[in-house]
Parts: structure tokens; sequence; C-alpha cells
């Protein structure tokens, strides 16, 4: 017998309370990015006609790049329960396996998608500014040649049906390459006009990043390069 | 919009732990309730013109965090971990009683540890946790007697145990 067993319900919700409010908990994350991953949740509820321009990302993370494959469904639960009218600019979605998965659809917000894989993990830094970050440096052996062949143990690449640009890739499985050993696929299969990037942390050794610049017009996304994680380029 | 920065601010600085306990609790997970409450702030921020006139908002983001994280795990058709290895390690009396609370908790119905971890965390009254898990008021008192029933018998477990 012991004091407990007297306890009201009100006594033991206040004793619980007490003792599991005194548990360690994370500290909140950064609010800036909360609010800057928020505010690309607003953008994503907006129609997106497709990708124009340049993309430039620098990820700290080995990751496969995809473009342009057909469809089956949308990739990621929230543009998933909304009419394809409303597809999102792009989304970032953890995959099992710790992978992270990136749909480009539109180049929007960059300053949204570099908070929302920041805030997952990733050193990332992302520009919508039609060149690469100055201020990252090559990983020696990181560059992906073009066209990427073979892909890289930290690197991988897909260019799935590009409208006929491309020479078909020994490293393409229906639409989908992998590298062996590394990642996991992308939830699905990405429309056309979408860019899929999958980025596995887990894989990259450690100081590098991975940086990636896109051009819409040629209808594929590249060069793909890693490069040294720092402050300037990848935000650490 | 500035009035609005400040007061979604103010607003994640003083509800993100009381909902990430709250969350913690039912989800048993660390790492899982703070993604989940970090994207159920983020969805927070994308709609706060409706979350900050809703009546009980922090409640909001604890269902919201819930539901994220049904629908990412739903998607991959896995259930929510809920192991041993995600609790607190045991070690002090404190860190002992805690574990044993949650592991009290984590035998507890999904919906029982809902009802539970509302009134705890965010000490919300019968009324506002059966109008904000949509159940009638006289279900969320059987929940909370049954969860009160099990954290009572571990509070009195370990009390014994401990001396």
């Amino acid at each position: 017998m012991n004091a407990h067993a007297d306890m009201s319900d009100t006594d033991v919700l206040s004793a619980a309370r007490e003792s599991l409010s005194g548990m360690p908990v994370a500290s909140p994350p950064d609010v800036e990015t909360i609010m800057a991953r928020g505010r690309a949740r607003r953008y994503r509820r907006r129609l997106v006609p497709g990708m124009t321009g340049t993309v430039a990302v620098a990820a700290g993370a080995t990751l496969a790049v995809t473009t342009l494959a057909p469809a089956r469904h949308q990739a990621t639960p929230q543009a998933g329960r909304r009419p394809a009218a409303h597809l999102a600019a792009w989304t970032v979605t953890k995959l099992a396996g710790g992978d992270i998965s990136v749909t480009i659809r539109e180049l929007k917000d960059p300053a949204g998608l570099q908070g929302a894989l920041r805030t997952d993990g990733i050193p990332a830094s992302v520009t919508f500014a039609g060149q690469l970050n100055p201020a990252c440096r090559p990983y020696p052996g990181g560059t992906i040649p073009w066209p990427p062949q073979p892909p890289t143990p930290l690197l991988r690449q897909v260019f799935p049906k590009p409208d006929g640009l491309l020479p078909p890739s020994p490293h393409r499985s229906r639409g989908w390459s992998q590298a062996p050993g590394h990642g996991s696929p992308p939830p699905a299969s990405p429309h056309p006009g979408q860019t899929v990037i999958v980025i596995a942390p887990s894989a990259l050794p450690g100081q590098a990043g991975v940086q990636i610049a896109a051009t819409y017009g040629a209808r594929w996304i590249g060069p793909v390069r890693v490069v040294y994680a720092s402050p300037q380029c990848t935000g650490r | 919009m500035s009035n609005e920065r400040a007061e979604f601010t103010d607003f994640f600085r003083t509800s993100w732990e009381p909902c990430l306990r709250a969350v913690l609790a039912i989800v048993g997970s660390p790492q899982l309730a703070e993604d989940q409450v970090a994207e159920a702030f983020v969805r927070a921020w994308a709609s706060w013109r409706k979350v900050r006139r809703h009546p009980a908002p922090r409640a909001w983001i604890v269902r919201t965090a819930l539901n994220a994280g049904a629908s990412w795990w739903r998607q991959r058709s896995r259930e929510l971990p809920l192991a041993d290895h995600d609790l607190t390690a045991r070690g002090s009396p404190g860190e002992e009683l805690d574990a044993s609370l949650l592991t009290a908790l984590r035998h507890l119905s999904p919906r029982q540890r809902e009802v539970i971890a509302l009134r705890i965390f965010l000490d919300l009254d019968t009324d506002t946790i059966a109008s904000q898990l949509g159940i009638e008021a006289g279900t969320v008192r059987m929940h909370l007697s049954r969860g009160v029933m099990a954290l009572r018998r571990e509070l009195t477990a370990t009390n014994d145990h401990g001396g």
C-alpha cells in the first residue's frame, strides 16, 4: 500500500503531468524555418503548369535525379489530397529508410525549399537564379559527367523519357535508376514536367554536399556534383 | 502580416513543448513526435488565419500532428513504432517513473492515449476534448477513467518498487 493507491483521479493526472513534464524533449526548431515551410505549403496549393528557368540545389546528401517520367499518381500526401489543378510547386517527402524525396514542378520559393530540406537534416542551398552557388566547391571525384554514365556511389541520376532527346540508359529501369545499395525509390513516378530528386543522407561522406543545376529548356536537370559542405554553400 | 508573424511566433514558442509532450505520449517515439509536431506547426502557419481563431489551437496542433503521422505511416503500410527502445532509458527513480508512465500509456488504446494526453499536457476540459476528438463527453470520461486507472497502477507499482 502506498500513497498513490488512494489518490483521486485528479491527483493521479497531476502526478503524471508533473512526472512527464520533467522529461527532456527536443528544443523547438527555428520558427523562421517553420514559417518558410508554411509559406511553401501555401504556394504548393497553386496550379503548377511546369518548370521554367534554372534550378541549383546543393544538398548534403547522396541523391538520384529523375526527370519527366510518366506518372501514375501523386507522390506526396499533401498534394495527393488535392486535385491536379492544385499541385504544389515542390514537395519534400521523407521516404522509408531515411531518404528524402524532392519533387519539383515549378521553380518557385527557393527559400522555402531550402528551409524544408534543412529542417529535414539536409544541409542544402537552393537557388532558382540560373547559376550555381559560387561558394560551393566541387568535391573530388564527385562530378557526374553528361551523359551520367556510370552513376557514382555518391550520386545517382536518371533521365527517363526525355521525349527522345536522350539516348537510352543502361541505368534506367521502368523510368527509374538506382545505384546498388543506396536509398529507396521515390514514392511514385513523377508526372511529365516534374523533377524528382532522391537524397540519401546516410550515403554521403562527411563534409560533403551535392550541387545540382537544372535548365528546364533542355528538359533535364544537371550538372549534378558533390561539393564540400560549408556554411556559405550548404548552410553548415 | 507582421502582427500575424509575432502572434504565430509567440504561439509557437509557448506551445511547442506541451504539444510535443502530448504527441510523444501518444506516439511513443521522440523523433516521430518531433517531426509530426513540426509539420503541424508548418501547417498551422500555412493556415494561420483559420488556426488563430480555433477555440483550442494547441489541440489543433496535436490533432494535425497525429493526422500527419497517420498519413505518413499509412502511406508506407506501417504501424506507429511504440517499442520500448523509443522510450527514455531507465536510470534515476524519476526517469524510471516516466518510462513506467509512458509504458502504461502505451498499453492504452490510441483514443484513450489521446484523451489522457490532451488532459495532462494541454489541460483541456472534458467538453473541449470531446469536441476536438468528435466524440461524446461520456466517452471522454470513460477513456479518462480507464487511463487514470492504468496510470494509478503504474504510479503505485513504481512507488512500491522504489521504496
